[in-house]
């Protein structure tokens, strides 16, 4: 449920009858949200009046008290909604209707009493930094903070979790890795007794890992992604992110950066933003877009209503929201309103004006954009590094202290911790490495999850079970039977092995939420769904990755034979093969697409193909023609003989009537001496992201080492029976279905 | 101050709303649940590309083609045939649905949004979702709001199935992706895929390499597995009862005996013979039999492939020819064989495009946009004669069954270059609250996301034409 300044969480309607006094919470103040709160709110006090709680309701504004106890006849709120005295309210709009009068009337006649449940808050977040003092005990101040919160709240410290538990977590908030069987059993036996602490410093000290995971949250946030194009604008941040990341770059720099790209290694595709050609939205202009992501990703404030219009759910107004895009444009803004010129051009205005003036319209866009970059991240903003807290608090978590992330006027469940976390943020440097270090230093972080907390108001009682991710879920499955997805270069060479982010998505992540970036986005859904079932359960991408995977980890995994011949990537050019046949009586050609606009209408050509004897006898020549070239469809394998020749040469490319724009041929050709696994073209080399598992033929070793790896603890008795079954014949099918059922364990998919 | 009366509306409802208008996980609807419906499933049968309207359902003046013909002669490549409604004629080639015209509302004055630059997949993500990208929301497919509002007709079928387009189509992948699926509303909500529908009952069985004794072993071992667990064993939460259910559901879609519906080997060779040997045609008899099956939202394609099927830069007579041969029998069989079995009253049919076609205008009359297509004043080739540009003025909708009227048309175009809409024009907002309102969801009925209303119809403003209906 949400919940924000003015507005509480609604409640279920009671049945009353007429006659009965009405229920604040339940009945009054929804009314008066929904009919006055627009100009009466505690921002915006028209006639000095805010009708957010009772007290102001009583207490009135300019005029006087809004309501007497008791007295409905003379009170101003009832003249006013009556029209008894003018003007009219609500002001330009219908009015209440007679039923809608009678409530407000019977509830002030009934003495305006306040509600026995939950009544609006009038919680108002600061905008500077605080910290607050942390009171005396044992422990970090984070751990001091904390206890003095649950004894505030009258809760228990949660218990501890189990080594097992801490490293699983720990790995995976911070390399999106599950910890191999070896690391979890050199942590779990380690005596120091600062352990945890060390795991930690580990696990943050290796950038490659670090940034592997953390760089699909940064993906989401800032919506970057790979080689999208909808024929607009849009441009990757990729490498720039990578080395942010990698580099521990602060985070200050880093928002400045995002805000006012100026060396060419900066990311100017945040400010480009998402674009299709053609007419858009006056909203969804890339500067509006630039707004509201910045608004929403950096401050927790959604702009996108009053992109439009002023908004009917804040105190933010379309001045607002052009004010901040005139900070990212070169000139100044026409204002529209619901995509009609208002003839008015937009001021150039911050969000929040006591941080500073903002530069004059018409400076220079470097000015304008360096002031935006300073005003997010100067020293008296708070909100930049409460809404970065909260963030990783949510990470790592599962749930922030303030809720939702992206609206940061809502009230934390404890002032006092989000506060002093920022101030402690800010005083380190930005330091964002070290934030997570002293989130996962704390006892709260070392303590068991609790399921469990959608209680209101909320209490924190401890870790909330988390889901893996999309791509942790994918690397667990390559972890575990080590095989890795691969990443095929543009030229010739070997393709590397990578983790599940540097590919594209397929229906398997899809589905397990790895998320279109169209839009930036800050909380993935993680609920389990019958599609994403279905795809686990009968996909045909995890249906391969088991049948892949069970075979690797027994080493009966045949080897993908290696071409001969790899083109790399061909669209207009020529590329000459010249290769041994090295005794090969059969030779193999295949054409794959890579990415033409239209492969159907490809034809691809082995120009002059001719085999030779060593001693440079020809014995079969096609023309060098094109026209007569050895002509072959997109995508398509070819067998020819080779008469015991001992070289093949050619000159490959795209057929002349192929590279019309239209077909945009972009392609790759291949000759093998032996038949080839089609979904094995390019060989990959080099080292996996985590060390493969060693082969395995005894099959309680197999069934030990899954449970170790996927789960973190071996198998029970009853479990070893139950896992033996599946592998009585020995054959790699069993290891597929225990692999199966593991991963659709719901001990495998969450993080406890 | 001017404020939108329908959002500030949205604040009274957003208060009074009940608990019960609340579906599980997330999104709070809105505004559901007014309207009687007059169809429980909807079988929309998506003519990507550009179908060229004078080339089917509303022929203009034929012109045969001569080497010097003007191409701003030309209105129409085929010559027109009766239907079985007095007074309207389809072009030559769609003879079957003729015949079964009168079962039929045929919509003429479809107009397409101004989007400023033709792109089949913009087109298609505005015709898809009701809102032209970018948007600052993910926005939910049509199948997807269905599913979501109306839940699935039946527990063992997904509720959005989604037959014959492949998603790896080159360039145009990416937007092609990014409206095929159900946005903010969550992957519960998305498209159950079937780019093959000879495939279709693979993607209800095991894996090919699975036998189904094995499908059904490893299944019973699972159970058994997970009732060892001393770890769940002790310990249980929603998170937990919530992956079992999902893993159940998907179990008992693969085993129930509704997935033979997917199995089109199932269907007699006779029955299945009109619907012919192309993909669309075999997806049409998918459709009728996941209808009989429960599904609630099923899209047949003839699939957007850039330059293919009905996106015709060259070639559009005989492209066109080809295409109506696909569509003819199938889409006429799968309305005679719903209403054989008594289907077609509560199933509701809508064939549509993302524009239409003509061979001057680019975009439409006031409005043009940038010229793509290479066509020369004069014809040479017969390469040259067909519907080759893009045209967002006019564009033919067809629909039946569902409680829509029978033997109706509604809208003309002129029978003058540049063939505009003369009366009754509908534009996507209207013709999506029309198909809604058959469906028993009103046009501002939506959800909730980031605490504003985001409406199935643009601002919830789009209105149903009853005249469209039986009962108005």
């Amino acid at each position: 449920m949400m919940r924000c300044a003015w507005m509480f969480v609604i409640l279920p309607p009671l049945a009353l009858g007429q006659s009965q006094v009405p229920d604040f919470a339940r009945q009054v103040h929804p009314l008066l949200v929904a009919k006055c709160a627009a100009c009466h709110n505690s921002r915006m006090k028209q006639g000095g009046l805010a009708l957010n709680t009772r007290a102001e309701i009583l207490q009135g504004g300019a005029s006087g008290p809004a309501a007497k106890p008791g007295d409905s006849a003379s009170s101003l709120l009832m003249a006013r909604v009556t029209g008894e005295r003018g003007p009219r309210m609500p002001l330009n709009s219908p009015p209440l209707t007679a039923d809608e009068v009678g409530l407000l009337r019977r509830w002030i006649d009934g003495g305006a009493r306040a509600s026995d449940g939950p009544v609006a808050s009038d919680w108002k977040p600061t905008l500077t930094l605080r910290a607050p003092a942390v009171p005396e005990g044992a422990g970090s101040p984070l751990d001091r903070l904390m206890d003095a919160y649950w004894k505030k709240q009258k809760v228990k410290a949660p218990a501890m979790a189990s080594d097992a538990q801490f490293a699983r977590r720990a790995y995976l908030d911070l390399w999106g890795l599950l910890p191999t069987p070896e690391e979890l059993q050199r942590f779990e036996s380690g005596k120091e007794p600062d352990k945890r602490a060390r795991l930690v410093e580990t696990l943050l000290a290796n950038p490659a890992k670090y940034t592997d995971h953390w760089i699909s949250f940064w993906n989401d946030h800032l919506r970057n992604d790979e080689g999208v194009v909808y024929h607009g604008d849009r441009q990757t941040i990729t490498p720039w992110l990578k080395k942010a990341l990698e580099e521990n770059m602060p985070y200050d720099s880093f928002v400045r950066a995002l805000l006012n790209p100026v060396e060419k290694t900066d990311p100017a595709g945040f400010l480009v933003g998402v674009n299709w050609r053609g007419d858009v939205s006056a909203s969804q202009i890339p500067v509006l877009q630039a707004a509201q992501n910045s608004a929403q990703i950096f401050l927790g404030i959604n702009l996108k209503c009053n992109s439009c219009h002023d908004s009917f759910i804040n105190q933010w107004k379309l001045k607002d929201a052009y004010g901040l895009a005139s900070f990212f444009s070169d000139a100044p803004l026409p204002l529209y309103r619901c995509d009609a010129a208002t003839g008015e051009t937009a001021s150039i205005k911050f969000l929040y004006p006591e941080l500073g003036e903002a530069p004059a319209i018409d400076s220079p866009l470097e000015l304008k954009r360096a002031a935006a970059a300073e005003l997010f991240t100067k020293a008296e903003n708070g909100r930049t590094p409460r809404t970065l807290v909260n963030r990783y608090w949510r990470a790592l978590f599962g749930r922030g202290l303030v809720e939702p992330v992206d609206d940061m006027d809502a009230e934390p469940w404890s002032v006092e911790i989000l506060d002093w976390l920022a101030a402690d943020f800010v005083a380190h440097g930005w330091d964002v490495k070290y934030l997570l270090r002293t989130l996962m230093n704390s006892r709260a972080y070392a303590s068991a999850s609790t399921a469990g907390g959608d209680a209101t108001p909320f209490v924190f009682r401890g870790p909330s079970p988390k889901r893996l991710s999309a791509e942790q879920f994918s690397d667990a499955v390559s972890a575990i039977t080590g095989e890795w997805r691969t990443q095929t270069p543009r030229g010739p060479g070997a393709a590397k092995y990578v983790r599940e982010w540097q590919v594209k998505s397929s229906p398997l992540t899809r589905a397990l939420g790895r998320p279109i970036r169209d839009q930036v986005l800050t909380e993935r859904a993680n609920n389990p769904t019958t599609l994403e079932a279905l795809e686990v359960v009968n996909g045909s991408t995890m249906a391969t990755s088991l049948w892949r995977g069970a075979r690797r980890m027994m080493g009966v995994l045949p080897d993908a034979p290696k071409p001969l011949f790899d083109s790399g990537v061909v669209n207009a050019q020529k590329v000459v093969c010249d290769v041994a046949l090295n005794g090969a009586s059969k030779i193999w050609l295949v054409v794959e697409d890579v990415d033409s606009y239209d492969p159907t209408r490809t034809r691809a050509g082995w120009a002059g193909i001719a085999f030779a004897k060593a001693n440079g006898a020809v014995m079969f020549k096609g023309d060098t023609h094109s026209s007569q070239a050895l002509l072959m469809k997109v995508p398509s394998m070819m067998a020819l003989d080779t008469m015991g020749a001992e070289r093949l040469t050619a000159s490959v490319g795209v057929d002349v009537e192929s590279l019309a724009s239209d077909i945009n041929p972009r392609i790759r050709f291949f000759a093998f001496s032996e038949q080839p696994d089609r979904s094995r073209l390019i060989a990959a080399e080099g080292e996996t992201p985590v060390a493969r598992p060693p082969s395995l033929k005894d099959k309680v070793a197999l069934v030990d080492r899954v449970f170790l790896h996927a789960l973190g603890r071996k198998p029970s008795p009853k479990e070893s029976a139950v896992a033996a079954g599946y592998l009585r014949d020995g054959k790699p099918e069993g290891l597929e279905d225990l692999l199966w059922s593991v991963l659709l364990s719901p001990e495998f998919q969450y993080v406890r | 101050m001017f404020v939108d009366r329908s959002r500030r509306d949205f604040m009274k409802t957003a208060s009074a709303a009940t608990l019960s208008a609340m579906a599980g996980g997330g999104h709070r609807l809105l505004g559901a649940g007014k309207v009687e419906p007059t169809a429980d499933t909807l079988i929309l049968l998506w003519m990507a590309g550009g179908m060229a309207q004078t080339e089917t359902f509303d022929p203009k003046r034929y012109t045969a083609y001569e080497t010097g013909l003007e191409s701003a002669k030309v209105l129409s490549t085929f010559p027109d045939i009766p239907t079985k409604v007095d007074g309207v004629r389809f072009s030559k080639g769609l003879e079957k649905i003729a015949n079964v015209m009168d079962r039929c509302t045929l919509i003429r004055g479809y107009q397409a949004g101004d989007l400023g630059f033709i792109l089949h997949s913009r087109h298609q993500y505005h015709w898809h979702t009701g809102y032209a990208p970018p948007q600052s929301v993910a926005c939910p497919h049509i199948g997807s709001w269905i599913g979501k509002i109306l839940g699935p007709k039946s527990e063992n079928m997904p509720a959005f199935l989604d037959v014959g387009q492949s998603l790896e189509i080159g360039a145009e992948s990416d937007s092609l992706k990014a409206f095929h699926t159900a946005g903010f509303l969550g992957t519960e909500y998305g498209p159950f895929f079937i780019p093959n529908p000879e495939d279709a009952a693979s993607s209800v069985r095991p894996p090919a390499n699975i036998s189904r004794e094995r499908f059904a072993e490893r299944w019973a071992r699972y159970q058994k597995l997970m009732a060892a667990s001393p770890v769940l064993r002790n310990s249980s939460s929603a998170q937990q009862e919530s992956l079992k259910r999902s893993v159940e559901n998907a179990h008992r879609l693969l085993t129930s005996p509704a997935a033979a519906a997917f199995d089109l080997n199932l269907e007699p060779e006779k029955r299945r013979a009109p619907y012919g040997d192309s993909r669309f045609g075999r997806a049409c008899l998918l459709a009728r039999r996941l209808t009989e099956a429960g599904a609630r939202f099923i899209e047949i394609t003839t699939e957007y492939i850039p330059f293919r099927y009905w996106d015709t830069h060259e070639n559009g007579h005989t492209r066109a020819a080809d295409m109506k041969a696909m569509i003819d029998g199938p889409v006429s069989q799968l309305i005679l064989d719903l209403e054989e079995r008594g289907l077609l009253d509560r199933t509701l049919i809508v064939l549509a495009s993302e524009f239409g076609r003509d061979l001057i205008t680019e975009g439409k009359p006031g409005k043009l946009v940038k010229d793509q297509i290479k066509q020369p004043d004069v014809m040479t080739e017969p390469k040259h004669y067909g519907m080759h540009r893009h045209f967002t003025e006019a564009g033919s909708v067809l629909m039946a069954g569902g409680g829509v009227k029978r033997g109706f048309v509604y809208g003309v175009t002129d029978n003058q270059r540049p063939c505009k809409v003369v009366k009754d024009p509908i534009k996507i907002e209207d013709l999506h609250a029309s198909i809604y309102h058959a469906m028993g969801i009103p046009p501002d009925a939506g959800a909730e996301i980031e605490r504003r209303p985001f409406y199935v119809t643009k601002d919830g403003k789009g209105r149903p034409v009853n005249e469209l209906f039986i009962k108005s």
